[in-house]
C-alpha cells in the first residue's frame, strides 16, 4: 500500500487567541478548564475572607445581613460550582485521554461546548450581584420555600446551575464514551488507571444525578416565575419535596467532587513510594461502592426535616464510611515497605489522607442520628464539609497541579516553593477549620451574620479568620511557583517522576495527536514495565 | 580529564547526599511537630468543648444523646489516632534510602476481607447504640403534657400558651390563651417548668425555620404545611438562648430567643399573670 504524503496546509496558522476561542483539542480545552476554575478558587476564596472577616469578632458590622447572605451563598456556588466540578472535568480533559493512550475525546466539538457554558454561566452567576435585591443569597442548597421569595438574584443563580448542569452531562457522557471505546489495545477496564476509574464513576453519578437537579431548578423556576406551586404548601405543594429532590443531586455531588481527588491521590502515592497501588480491584469496587451507596444517603441532610425516615439513612450513612475505610486502608498499604520522597505532589498527597481521615472521621457524627439532631446545621457540619471539600478535594488539587503541570505546560514548579505551600496552607486550613467543630459543639449555627461573645465564641472565631488568611498567603508561593516556572523554557523529559502510566510515555507537553507511539499495555503500570520488564499480575 | 570529572562528579553526590540528610531531618521536625502539634490541638480542644457551655444538656433527652455522642467521639477519637498514627509511622520508616525497588505487592485479598470488616463492626456497633438512643429521645408525649405551640415567622417566634394544655391538672374547659411575640427589638422569652416534660408544637406559614435551643442538643425543623412536634423533660433551672437554625432570609441571624426554665410555682405565677394581662387587655374597648 502507497503511503500518500499529506502535504502541510500553508496560510492556515491562526491567530492564537482565535485558536484558544475555537480550539477542540481536549488539551487546550484541560487548560481552559484550569485557568476558568483556578479564577473561581481565587474568587470564591474572597468571598470566603470577607466571610471570615465578618465574623472576625462578636457582633461585628463589617458587611450587612443582606450583603453576607450573598457573599456565603456565592461563595459556595462558586467553590462548587464553578471551581471543584468543573476542575475535575479540567484535569480529566488533559489526563484521561492521555492516559487511555487515545488521541483525543470521543466527542471533541460536544468536549467544547461543555467548556464554553461555563463562562456564560458563571458570569450569569455573579451578574445577580448587579441585579435589584443582589445575588442569590438561599445557600447553595436555595432551599424553597424561602428560594420562592428572594429576588431576580435567584432567577440568574438557577439558570446560571441549570447551564452547569447541561456541561457536566454531556461532559460525563463524552468521558463515559472515551474510555468505553477508545482505550488503547492491551488496556482492559482494569488495567485503566485508577485517576481514569474515578472519573468514570464520577461522569456515572453525573449523569444520573445532574437531570434531577436540572428538574428541581426548573420546578423552582416556574414556582417563582409562572404561578407553580411545586414547593409552596399555600398552593398545594411540599415544603419538603425541594430538600428530597435537591439533596438526591447534590449528595452523589458529593462523591462527584472528591473521587477523582482520591484517584489523583491513588496515582501520586504509588509514583512516590515506589509501589503499586495496594488492592487495585478493591480499590475500584470500593470506588463503584461509593458511587451506588451515594445514591442512598441523601435524606441525612434532612435528619431534622422529621419528615423522613431516620434509621434508614442513619444505617446507609454509616455504611458508606467502609468503602471510604478501605480506601484509606490500601492507601496506607501502598506505603507500607515503599521507598518514599516528598516532592510537593507527595506532600499534598499525604495531606489528603490525613485530612480527608478527619473529614471521614468527623462526618459520622451525622450518621448517629440523635448527635446529629445537636450538629446539624451547626459549624460542626461547616467543618465537616471542609475537611472533605478542601482537606480533601483542594489538597488533591494541588496535588494534581504540582505532578501534572510538567507533562502540561513542560515545565516543572519549584520544589522548595511547592513545599512551602503546602505546610503553610496545612496549617492555616487547620487554623481555620478545626475551631469550628468546638463551635458547633458548643451550639453555634451555621449561616449567621453575627453571633455573641459566649462560650469563647469569639476567640475560635478569631483562630479560625486568622487561619483563613494564612491559607490565603499559602498562595504567594504557589503563584511565584508559577510565574518561575513559565519564564524558564520547557525542559521537562518525558517522565520526570519515573511514574507508572501512558501520559508520561509523550513528549511534555504532548504533540497535538498526543502518541508517536503508544506502547504496549500488560497492566495498569505500562510504564513501570517498561523501565522494569514486565511484572504484570492484573 | 575523565578521571578530573568523576571526582567532580562525587564531590557534587556528596553535598547531594549531605544536602539530602539535611532535608530529612527537617523534614522529620516538621513532621513530628505537627503529629506533637495535631494530638496536643485535639486533646486540649475536646477537654475545651467539655468545659464550654452545657455539654451533657438540660434535659433528659439531652443526657442520652450526650452519652452516645461520647460514644461516637471515643470510636473518632480511637480510628484517628491509629490510623493518623499508622500514616506517620509509615512516613518515617519507609522513607528512601538509596535506589533498590521496593517489594512490589499488589494486594492482599485476606487484608481486604479483614479492613472490610472492621469497619462495618465498627459502623454496625454506632448504628445500634444511635437506633436506642433514637427510639429514646422521639418516645411520643403523653396527652396530658404542657404543650406550647411555636410559630416561627421571617423574622421572630411568637409563643402561645392555652391554659386548658398547661400539663397535668389543667382544666380541659378553661379558654384562657396568650400568646408571647418577639419583635426585631425585642427577644421573646419562653418560660417552662422544670421536670416536666413539654411538648412544642411547630408552626410556619411562609418559609423553613428551625426551633433550636443548644443546651436541648435538640433541633426540629419548623415547616410550613407540616405538623412538627417534639418532647422534652428539662432537668436544670437557667436561662438559656435559643435561635433559628435554618436560614430564613435577610434577617436570620436575628431570630434568637430566651429560654427559661423555672420551678412549677414560679411557671404557675408566670401563666396567671400572663393570663390576667391578656384579659386585661381583651377587655379594654
Ligand atoms: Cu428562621
Amino acid at each position: 500500500m502507497a503511503t500518500i504524503a499529506i502535504p502541510k496546509r500553508v496560510g492556515y496558522e491562526r491567530p492564537a487567541v482565535l485558536d484558544w476561542l475555537t480550539t477542540v483539542d481536549h488539551k487546550k480545552l484541560g487548560i481552559l478548564y484550569l485557568y476558568f476554575t483556578m479564577f473561581f478558587f481565587a474568587v470564591g476564596g474572597i468571598l470566603a475572607l470577607l466571610v471570615r472577616t465578618q465574623l472576625a469578632v462578636a457582633d461585628n458590622n463589617f458587611v450587612s445581613n443582606s450583603m453576607y447572605n450573598q457573599i456565603f451563598t456565592m461563595h459556595a456556588s462558586a467553590m462548587l460550582f464553578l471551581f471543584i466540578i468543573p476542575v475535575w472535568a479540567g484535569f480529566g480533559n488533559y489526563i484521561v485521554p492521555l492516559q487511555i493512550g487515545a488521541a483525543d475525546m470521543a466527542f471533541p466539538r460536544i468536549n467544547a461546548l461543555s467548556f464554553w457554558l461555563l463562562p456564560p454561566a458563571g458570569l450569569l452567576m455573579f451578574s445577580g450581584f448587579l441585579v435589584n435585591g443582589g445575588a442569590a443569597s438561599a445557600g447553595w442548597t436555595a432551599y424553597s420555600p424561602l428560594a420562592r421569595t428572594l429576588g431576580p438574584g435567584m432567577d440568574v443563580w438557577i439558570i446560571a446551575v441549570i447551564l452547569l448542569g447541561v456541561s457536566s452531562t454531556i461532559g460525563a457522557a463524552n468521558f463515559l464514551v472515551t474510555m468505553l471505546r477508545m482505550r488503547a489495545p492491551g488496556m482492559t477496564m482494569f488495567r485503566m488507571p485508577i485517576f481514569c476509574w474515578t472519573i468514570f464513576v464520577t461522569a456515572l453519578l453525573q449523569l444520573l444525578a445532574t437531570p434531577v437537579l436540572a428538574a428541581a431548578l426548573a420546578m423552582l423556576f416556574i414556582d417563582r416565575n409562572f404561578g407553580g406551586s411545586f414547593f409552596d404548601p399555600n398552593g398545594g405543594g411540599n415544603a419538603v419535596l425541594w430538600q428530597n429532590v435537591f439533596w438526591f443531586y447534590s449528595h452523589p455531588a458529593v462523591y462527584i467532587m472528591i473521587l477523582p481527588g482520591m484517584g489523583i491521590v491513588s496515582e501520586i502515592l504509588p509514583v512516590f513510594s515506589r509501589k503499586p497501588l495496594f488492592g487495585y480491584k478493591a480499590f475500584v469496587f470500593a470506588t463503584l461502592g461509593i458511587g451506588g451507596l451515594g445514591f442512598s444517603v441523601w435524606a441525612h441532610h434532612m435528619f431534622t426535616t422529621g419528615a423522613v425516615l431516620k434509621p434508614f439513612f442513619g444505617f446507609m450513612t454509616f455504611m458508606i464510611g467502609v468503602p471510604t475505610g478501605v480506601k484509606i486502608f490500601n492507601w496506607l498499604a501502598t506505603l507500607w515497605r515503599g521507598s518514599i520522597t516528598f516532592e510537593p505532589p507527595m506532600l499534598f498527597a499525604l495531606g489528603f489522607v490525613s485530612m480527608f481521615l478527619i473529614g471521614g472521621i468527623n462526618g459520622t457524627f451525622s450518621a448517629a442520628v440523635p448527635v446529629d439532631f445537636a450538629i446539624h446545621d451547626t459549624y460542626f457540619i461547616v467543618a465537616h464539609i471542609h475537611y472533605v471539600l478542601f482537606g480533601g478535594s483542594v489538597f488533591a488539587v494541588f496535588g494534581g497541579l504540582y505532578y501534572w503541570f510538567p507533562k502540561i505546560w513542560g515545565r516543572r514548579l519549584n520544589d522548595k516553593l511547592g513545599t512551602i505551600q503546602f505546610f503553610l496552607m496545612l496549617v492555616g486550613f487547620n487554623m481555620t477549620f478545626f475551631p469550628m467543630h468546638l463551635l458547633g459543639l458548643t451550639g453555634m449555627p451555621r449561616r449567621i451574620a453575627t453571633y455573641p461573645d459566649v462560650r469563647n465564641w469569639e476567640l475560635l472565631n478569631g483562630i479560625s479568620s486568622a487561619g483563613a488568611f494564612l491559607i490565603a498567603i499559602s498562595m504567594i508561593p504557589f503563584l511565584i511557583a508559577v510565574v518561575a516556572a513559565f519564564m524558564r523554557p520547557k525542559d521537562q523529559p518525558n517522565d520526570p517522576w519515573q511514574a507508572n502510566t501512558l501520559e508520561w510515555a509523550t513528549t511534555s507537553p504532548p504533540p497535538v495527536h498526543n502518541f508517536d507511539e503508544v506502547p504496549e499495555v500488560h497492566s495498569e503500570r505500562p510504564l513501570f514495565d517498561l523501565r522494569h520488564g514486565t511484572t504484570a499480575r492484573h | 580529564m575523565l578521571r578530573c570529572a568523576a571526582t567532580v562528579g562525587e564531590a557534587e553526590g556528596e553535598v547531594t547526599l549531605m544536602r539530602n540528610a539535611a532535608r530529612r531531618v527537617s523534614l522529620r521536625a516538621a513532621f513530628v511537630l505537627l503529629l506533637v502539634g495535631s494530638l496536643a490541638l485535639i486533646s486540649t480542644s475536646v477537654a475545651f468543648a467539655q468545659a464550654s457551655g452545657q455539654p451533657g444538656g438540660v434535659t433528659a433527652e439531652a443526657r442520652d444523646l450526650h452519652k452516645l455522642y461520647l460514644l461516637v467521639l471515643t470510636m473518632a477519637l480511637v480510628v484517628f489516632v491509629l490510623v493518623e498514627g499508622a500514616l506517620a509511622f509509615m512516613i518515617f520508616r519507609y522513607r528512601r534510602r538509596d535506589d533498590t525497588l521496593p517489594p512490589q505487592t499488589h494486594g492482599n485479598n485476606l487484608l481486604e476481607v479483614v479492613w472490610t470488616t472492621i469497619p462495618i463492626v465498627i459502623v454496625l456497633v454506632l448504628f445500634v447504640f444511635s437506633f436506642i438512643t433514637l427510639v429514646n429521645v422521639e418516645n411520643d408525649s403523653k396527652p396530658q403534657t404542657l404543650t406550647v405551640d411555636v410559630q416561627g415567622f421571617q423574622w421572630q417566634w411568637a409563643f402561645t400558651y392555652n391554659e386548658n394544655d398547661l400539663g397535668p391538672g389543667s382544666d380541659p374547659n378553661a379558654k384562657g390563651t396568650f400568646t408571647i411575640t418577639g419583635t426585631a427589638a425585642k427577644e421573646p422569652t419562653l418560660v417552662i417548668p422544670v421536670d416536666e416534660p413539654v411538648e412544642f408544637r411547630l408552626k410556619s406559614t411562609d418559609v423553613i425555620h428551625a426551633f433550636y435551643v443548644p443546651e436541648f442538643l435538640y433541633k426540629l425543623d419548623v415547616i410550613p404545611g407540616r405538623d412538627n412536634r417534639f418532647t422534652v423533660t428539662p432537668t436544670k433551672i437557667g436561662t438559656y438562648t435559643g435561635q433559628c437554625a435554618e436560614l430564613c432570609g435577610l434577617n436570620h441571624t436575628l431570630m434568637r430567643f430566651t429560654l427559661q426554665v423555672v420551678s412549677r410555682a414560679d411557671f404557675d405565677k408566670f401563666i396567671t399573670d400572663q393570663l390576667a394581662a391578656a384579659n386585661k387587655s381583651a377587655q379594654r374597648p
